[in-house]
């Protein structure tokens, strides 16, 4: 199968105070058609960076030092993204990749109602009757489980977090693209929240069959959305696999350790064990691996030489020198006798 | 000051104001001269004469002083005013606070220089500290809802330790928070006040409404209105000098606050 | 309470609750303010006109019984048609009558031709103005937000600059010295423009009327005090402007709307325009006030006569009444035009329509 999205060597720089900055330093990644891929990391690896710099929308700062972007469109033609000219762009932004951002609070316009902005995004791209769009814009909404009636009227203040998110979820389907970019699409909202806004994007996947980019710092979520994760650390893709081999057999020690932070909600709250240390500056990485202060495997050839992706299995490649080594017990997750005194004492 | 014209704008200031001020004391008498009326710029005379023989320059270094005193005086009066209320109003709330919004609400929409030339038909504006009463009275509703806005923000802050305080703590807490935290948007507005308050004094002397006792800029500009120097190309500086005076004035002061601007904005600075 | 008593008892909580209702609604509340900004500068003229020592009334009074030898109570008489209250009468009934008066227009008559309404009078001289300045404002303030969302746009460029360094020119030079120096300079020293014909409102011997003719003639005599208000106050958009383009550019919403592959010039317009214009509508009212008290300076250089030719005039003969009139209808104009400009930013901005839209 051909990947819809071929990712080659990116690197994004932004202009600081205190000179360049490589934000994202060498990312290569393929995304084949109705695929999902989780973006993983903690703030600061780059991650958005990239979901941006795939739409090219960087901020004024930002911009795309070398690499390529390519695309393979409905009609079999690849182009590369970057190399696009503006109408070219604008024309390609949102009907064939949409993108939906993190903080839903202020990403729609505060003064125009949701049908005008409905609206506005389907007329930039298509020509379309009045009541067809209509029909489009309603149909839209009701997969992402709203009542058209209750929001098309309303401006983006009168709605809870959770239903701008779905408006804008709603808003990205409306040209039909071939890839969903999500970035953070559930952070900031309550628990229950949470929960609907993945049952809406499982259903829409099954419904529409887009392929999906989202990055986040939540594991589970991955778990459950990703068909592949890549976790990534300090601009760079340092795991890339299935996403059961990922989440049972990683084989970078930063994968490990982001899956042993995670705490168990049955049993015994047992020690968290979180990395130690902090990520690194950008603007001074440490020389080699830039994991390899904070890593347990760590030995003299890991401060040489930077690892690149290698294979460790089938379709699972890592970024560590020591790879083979590398290993993850799970913890039970069963209640044991203690808990059960807790429970009987009346905690 | 980290702006370069910024930096060059508050020299110019100073400059100015320092002229003006201490000028005076190094000036030579006017000597009115009826054969000399309205020369042309020359060696004796830099910026020629007025109508009635005088040297406009040593007017024009005299004329600073009584203007910018009043100014002066108007600003810190208000800028006064604009503190005590302003956090008063913040600090206490409920109905004292609504009062004093409205009353600035009121002062805000009423145009200054009317009410200020109604005051003059009613009495005489001769007293410098009147003028500098009447100017300072309407100036301050600006600065008094930054200073309320920013005691309203501190009053949210300082709510949770209030209750770790004594009562008598809080205000004189609340008063060395504010005004280290807000010297420099005090001193600002104190400038632009008293800028202001130089031009709408020049403007009741312009229009005749506030009596001409001295040689100020006001007056000179007076004259050459009323005795129709503006009309005469030979005339030129009678008329020029105040305007020119005045606007360098303002012209600094406007580059100054800009500069002070782009450093409380950090968007407006070029990156 | 007998149990007949029930139903005044419930009147009264619902009266309440509607009130308070109504008065939640955005337009109610700002109306009545601006009602009572009105009310407490009339109050505010009868105390300076009637209550201060040595107040006009009682000169007047005086002058009349000394020079005429009239009784007090005639002179009071007299007085009593000339400011619209009689001071014969307790303090509380003239200010009642004041009141009643304003509302039925009456604002007395002239000291100086007691035949004329101040009314009369005001409303003869007070269209110039409201014609110079509304123009002037309005013709700044458009050119000013689109100059500014150039300079927001293009930041950084030679446009940016050169138009900062214009504005903070013309900033500098309070309007009524930029009117002399156009006078000076373009008048007199250069001759490139008939001053001495431009005086005026309108050219003598016109009839006012609403042929081509007489607008053009006006707009002839209006374009020096125009363009004095327009390059007085233009800088001052520029800058409210670029700042809130700047920020509004700035904004999430944005660059999603970029990513929607929205055209640029309608994210131009509905996105960056509409959000960014939002400061100029508080700022239009601060100007408009401004101005109008500018044009007691300006429209004496230019000798145009408006209100505030009228008022300059009329301090300096002393005629309290039609002072006092025109103290209120500028009042008037002005609050009224608040009231207009903070309604359209109510319209335009939906998140203020709520309870409590505080504009400060």
């Amino acid at each position: 199968m051909e990947p819809i999205l071929s990712v080659r060597d990116l690197v994004v720089e932004y202009r600081t105070a205190a000179g360049p900055v490589r934000a994202v330093r060498g990312v290569s990644f393929d995304l084949y058609p109705h695929e999902s891929l989780a973006l993983i990391g903690e703030s600061g690896c780059g991650k958005t960076t990239l979901g941006l710099a795939l739409l090219r929308l960087l901020p004024k700062l930002g911009s795309v030092s070398s690499g390529e972007v390519r695309y393979r469109r409905r009609d079999g033609e690849v182009v590369d993204l970057l190399k696009l000219s503006r109408e070219e762009l604008r024309r390609f932004r949102w009907s064939e990749a949409a993108m939906v951002f993190q903080g839903s609070m202020n990403s729609l316009n505060p003064l125009l109602r949701v049908r005008d902005q409905m609206r506005d995004t389907v007329r930039a791209h298509r020509r379309m009757p009045a009541d067809e769009l209509g029909r489009l814009v309603e149909d839209v909404l009701r997969k992402v489980q709203l009542d058209p009636e209750r929001v098309l009227p309303a401006y983006p203040h009168e709605l809870s977090g959770g239903m701008k998110q779905r408006v804008l979820i709603a808003m990205s389907l409306l040209l039909d693209p071939q890839i969903l970019v999500l970035d953070e699409p559930t952070t900031a909202l309550d628990i229950r929240t949470q929960r609907a806004i993945v049952d809406v994007l499982h259903e829409l996947r099954a419904q529409l069959g887009f392929a999906m980019i989202f990055v986040s710092h939540d594991l589970p979520l991955a778990a459950e959305l990703a068909d592949r994760v890549a976790t990534m650390y300090a601009g760079r893709i340092i795991e890339l696999g299935g996403v059961r081999d990922l989440f049972y057999q990683p084989r970078h020690p930063y994968t490990v350790g982001l899956l042993g932070a995670v705490p168990s909600v049955v049993g015994d709250l047992s020690e968290l064990a979180s990395i130690p240390g902090g990520p690194p500056s950008l603007l001074a990485l440490p020389s080699g691996c830039p994991f390899q202060p904070r890593c347990g495997y760590a030995e003299a050839d890991c401060e040489a030489a930077e690892p690149d992706l290698a294979a460790v299995g089938a379709g699972h490649t890592a970024a560590c020198h020591h790879r083979d080594r590398v290993t993850y017990t799970r913890k039970p997750a069963t209640a044991g006798p203690a808990s059960d005194e807790k429970v009987a004492s009346g905690g | 000051m980290r702006s370069k014209s910024g930096f060059a704008g508050f020299i110019v200031f100073v400059l100015l104001v320092l002229i003006a001020v201490i000028g005076p004391l190094f000036t030579p008498q006017l000597v009115t001269d009826v054969t000399a009326v309205y020369l042309p710029p020359s060696g004796a005379h830099w910026l020629g004469t007025d109508s009635e023989g005088r040297d406009i320059l040593v007017q024009m270094i005299n004329g600073g002083r009584p203007v910018i005193l009043v100014g002066v005086l108007a600003g810190a009066i208000s800028t006064l005013i604009a503190i005590v209320f302003g956090s008063l109003g913040a600090y206490l709330g409920g109905w004292v606070d609504s009062v004093i919004v409205s009353v600035t609400d009121i002062v805000l929409t009423v145009p200054q220089i009317i009410l200020l030339a109604v005051l003059a038909s009613l009495y005489t504006l001769d007293s410098p500290w009147l003028l500098a009463v009447i100017l300072g009275a309407f100036a301050w509703p600006y600065l008094l809802r930054s200073v309320r806005a920013q005691v309203f923000s501190l009053k949210e802050r300082e709510y949770v330790e209030a209750a770790q305080l004594l009562d008598l703590g809080t205000p004189h807490i609340l008063f060395r928070e504010i005004l280290p935290n807000m010297a420099s948007f005090i001193m600002m507005n104190f400038v632009v006040t008293m800028t202001n308050a130089i031009y709408a004094l020049v403007g009741l002397y312009f229009l005749g409404l506030a009596p001409i006792v001295d040689d100020n800029w006001g007056a000179m500009l007076n004259k050459a209105w009323t005795r129709g120097a503006i009309f005469f190309s030979d005339s030129l500086f009678y008329v020029l000098a105040p305007i020119i005076a005045i606007s360098i004035l303002q012209l600094s002061l406007v580059t100054m606050t800009r500069s002070f601007e782009e450093i409380l904005n950090p968007r407006l600075r070029q990156s | 309470m007998v149990a007949s008593d029930t139903e005044p008892v419930i009147r009264p909580a619902l009266l309440r609750r509607i009130t308070a209702r109504i008065y939640h609604i955005y337009v109610v509340r700002r109306v009545l303010k601006s009602i009572l900004t009105v009310y407490l500068v009339a109050t505010g003229t009868f105390f300076l006109v009637r209550l201060l020592p040595g107040n006009p009334v009682q000169v007047y009074i005086n002058t009349q019984m000394s020079q005429y030898g009239i009784s007090y109570q005639d002179a009071a008489s007299q007085a009593a048609g000339l400011f619209s209250f009689n001071p014969n009468r307790p303090l509380p009934e003239q200010y009642w009558e004041y009141l009643t008066g304003m509302l039925h227009g009456d604002l007395g008559q002239s000291l100086l031709s007691p035949s004329t309404s101040v009314l009369q009078i005001v409303f003869e001289y007070l269209p110039w103005t409201v014609f110079s300045v509304g123009l002037g404002v309005l013709i700044s303030c458009g050119l000013g937000s689109l100059l500014g969302m150039l300079m927001a746009y293009r930041r950084g460029g030679w446009i940016d600059h050169t138009l900062s360094l214009i504005s903070s020119l013309l900033h500098s030079i309070p309007n009524y010295l930029l009117a002399m120096l156009i006078v000076v300079f373009f008048g007199v020293q250069l001759d490139v423009l008939p001053i001495a014909q431009m005086r005026g409102a309108y050219s003598p011997g016109v009839t006012p009327e609403f042929s081509l003719d007489f607008i053009s003639d006006a707009m002839y005599h209006a374009s020096l005090p125009i363009t004095v208000y327009v390059l007085t106050t233009i800088g001052g958009w520029m800058l409210v402007m670029k700042a809130s383009t700047v920020d509004t550019l700035s904004e999430d919403f944005i660059t999603v709307a970029r990513a929607r592959g929205l055209r640029d010039s309608r994210i131009a317009s509905a996105y960056v325009g509409r959000n960014a214009v939002l400061p100029v509508f508080p700022q239009l009212a601060i100007t408009l006030g401004f101005v109008v008290g500018g044009s007691i300076l300006v429209e004496q250089v230019f000798q145009y006569q408006g209100i505030g030719f009228l008022l300059l005039q009329s301090v300096q003969r002393r005629d309290y009444p039609v002072l006092q009139g025109i103290l209120l209808v500028v009042t008037i104009a002005v609050v009224a035009a608040n009231l207009v400009s903070d309604l359209l930013y109510s319209r335009l901005d939906p998140r203020v329509r709520g309870a409590g839209g505080e504009s400060s």
